[in-house]
């Protein structure tokens, strides 16, 4: 009995708790409707977006590769419908193809063997399975690399704010999201069947497209009307055989290779971006919010 | 009879003390006499400003309309010549106690006609910081998740504990603690039965650093043009211990290695997003450098398999490792409340 009474009182108690709890929630609701009820969050904002076309110039770098990096150049333009919405056009070219530590060890002294058991995949001398090991065929020059990129994308800008540095340099920015199609140009190791795929000239690659969804994030900078500059993180999510191997298509899920190389072999990747840009919007001149 | 007179002054006197009590010039209501008052906080002139009721924090009490405001430029005000509070002046009781009820009433402003009024240019960007960490704990609870590693993932549960001693400077330690999952790639073996070469891989058990963490950067972002939030950006560094193994790929049948503990050094740059005045969400991005052992890629045929001397299955040679880390997790700051220094 004495216990059911305990158990009553702090059941109470803790009623009365929440209830006042939430009393003193909604009281803090009132302090909002004091004399500057209804005003908006921001004002005399500078619309850095809204009705201006942009171009960027671009330089993105490629994250986590296994055997090649891939540097693009290019640029996004861009028309801002509103300053939180916008429809553009990014693109870009790889410009430069930079090998992976692994594949200079697969290269390197020491590395993979030009024998039978590596014939289909790694490319061995001109000469058939190693006979001239002094002069092997670069590993290197049967890797996957991206050629090319375009991808029309929606830019949607929910986030816009300021920045203090150092307590001296302030900047005004935002903090944007973009999402599309883009469509991949790749060089990937030629389809190859059975024994032609020993052969030297079935390590040359061949140029693909893929299309695949991208999407992204970034921050943008404005130290002035006309220039922005910012960076961005991108994924770029598609199967690509980026090694050249013959890794898969046979046995239990295709898990074990079969001697030929097709698109079997490609594997899923969730090829990722960071870029950096400058942006140049116009008008030059921003509108600025009542 | 002189009995009688006596109660009837002194009843007389007892009617007469509450009136004088309240024998006072009848204030306006509101009670905001003006005297020293400045005008109301005008729309900041910084285009990029923000206006204060938006920017209110449910944790602190609400200005009062009736108070002392000051300019935009977040000075105090000065009092008017002659409003003093001396003998005979006009005393406001909204001066000395902002909150009282009178003081509290809502009074309708024309938005129009504030907007359209002169406001001092110098304005601050971010005119008092959200948050005061100086002489607060931060406890930073995080999850790791491997940036740089395609072979091994080294994905880890962590924590923080930072004491800031201004406002802009902290010291602190912080752990992460690898055990089991650690996850070696699939690509490895891919690789090793393709190419018939072998990369050395490791295991990390558990790291802990002794850290500086200075925060140069802080500001605000508007969500959607309605609701504000916080954040500041920070760069820490600092050096720590990390306990690493091989995993035994060229050899697994007769090598088996110990953790070793090894001297690293860290950076790292974050981002901390508040919720309130005392949580945040927190991203950063951390290197933990460190000459890692690996395990020798040669296999000595001479040295029987079980040998003691461990240095035949290490590679001579120590190797410069940087684990990048992307960390997500929640700031806490305690206390969890503070007092300005100085008014807004």
């Amino acid at each position: 009995m004495t216990r059911r009474f305990v158990k009553t009182v702090l059941a109470s108690l803790a009623v009365v708790c929440a209830v006042s709890a939430a009393g003193a929630a909604n009281a803090q609701e009132l302090q909002l409707t004091g004399p500057l009820k209804g005003a908006p969050a921001v004002r005399h904002l500078r619309l850095y977006r809204q009705g201006r076309f942009e171009i960027a110039p671009t330089v993105s770098f490629s994250l986590l590769d296994e055997y090649r990096r891939t540097i693009l150049a290019g640029a996004t333009l861009s028309y801002n419908i509103t300053d939180w919405l916008a429809l553009g056009i990014w693109g870009g070219a790889g410009v430069a193809s930079l090998t992976t530590d692994l594949t200079d060890k697969i290269d390197g002294l020491g590395g993979a063997p030009r024998d039978q058991l590596t014939a289909i995949n790694v490319a061995h001398s001109k000469s058939p399975f190693g006979q001239n090991p002094n002069s092997p065929a670069s590993f290197a020059d049967q890797t996957a690399k991206m050629s090319y990129l375009v991808s029309p994308q929606v830019t949607f800008t929910p986030f816009r704010g300021k920045l203090a540095i150092f307590n001296k340099i302030f900047v005004d920015t935002d903090l944007y999201v973009a999402g599309g199609v883009a469509i991949v140009g790749i060089q990937e190791r030629a389809d190859c069947v059975a024994s032609k795929c020993n052969a030297p000239s079935s390590f040359d690659l061949q140029s693909l497209t893929k299309v695949a969804p991208t999407f992204g994030v970034g921050l943008d900078f404005y130290p002035s009307n006309f220039v922005s500059f910012g960076a961005e993180y991108r994924a770029l999510p598609f199967s690509w055989n980026r090694s050249g191997f013959d890794s898969r298509g046979a046995g239990p899920n295709g898990n074990f290779p079969d001697q030929q190389v097709n698109s079997s072999d490609e594997t899923f990747k969730f090829n990722m971006l960071v870029s950096i840009h400058i942006g140049f919007s116009f008008p030059t001149a921003p509108k600025i919010s009542e | 009879m002189k009995q009688a007179r006596r109660w009837l002054l002194l009843a007389a006197a007892l009617v007469l003390l509450p009136q004088a009590a309240y024998a006072q010039k009848k204030k306006p209501k509101g009670g905001n006499s003006g005297a020293t008052a400045t005008p109301a906080a005008a729309p900041a002139a910084d285009t990029g400003a923000q206006a204060a009721p938006a920017d209110m924090d449910a944790d602190q009490p609400a200005p009062a309309p009736g108070a002392p405001a000051t300019p935009a430029g977040g000075d105090q005000g000065t009092p008017a010549a002659g409003g003093d509070t001396g003998a005979g002046g006009d005393m406001d009781i909204c001066q000395i106690t902002p909150d009282a009820p009178q003081c509290m009433a809502t009074k309708e402003i024309n938005l129009g006609l504030e907007a359209k009024k002169a406001v001092r240019a110098e304005v601050y960007a971010v005119q008092q910081q959200y948050v005061i960490k100086a002489q607060r704990f931060e406890i930073q609870p995080y999850f790791a998740i491997t940036l740089n590693d395609q072979f091994v993932s080294h994905d880890a549960p962590g924590l923080s504990l930072n004491y800031y001693i201004t406002q802009v400077l902290a010291v602190g330690l912080n752990g992460n603690w690898y055990g089991s999952l650690n996850q070696d790639s699939d690509f490895n073996f891919q690789n090793r039965r393709a190419a018939r070469i072998a990369v050395p891989l490791n295991d990390y058990q558990a790291s802990g650093d002794l850290n500086f963490t200075y925060v140069p950067m802080y500001g605000k972002f508007a969500g959607f043009g309605d609701f504000i939030f916080h954040y500041d950006a920070y760069i820490d560094g600092g050096v720590g211990v990390i306990r690493t193994k091989p995993i035994p790929v060229i050899d697994p049948d007769n090598r088996s290695f110990d953790w070793n503990t090894l001297v690293n050094f860290d950076v790292g740059i974050g981002l901390r997003i508040f919720f309130n005045r005392w949580l945040a969400a927190v991203l950063e991005v951390r290197d933990i450098m460190f000459f890692d052992k690996i395990e020798n890629t040669k296999i000595q045929p001479g040295l029987a398999a079980a040998d003691p001397v461990k240095g035949v299955w290490y590679d001579p040679n120590s190797h410069f490792t940087n684990d990048v880390q992307l960390q997500v997790g929640l700031s806490l700051f305690l206390p969890t409340s503070f007092d300005y220094t100085l008014p807004k």
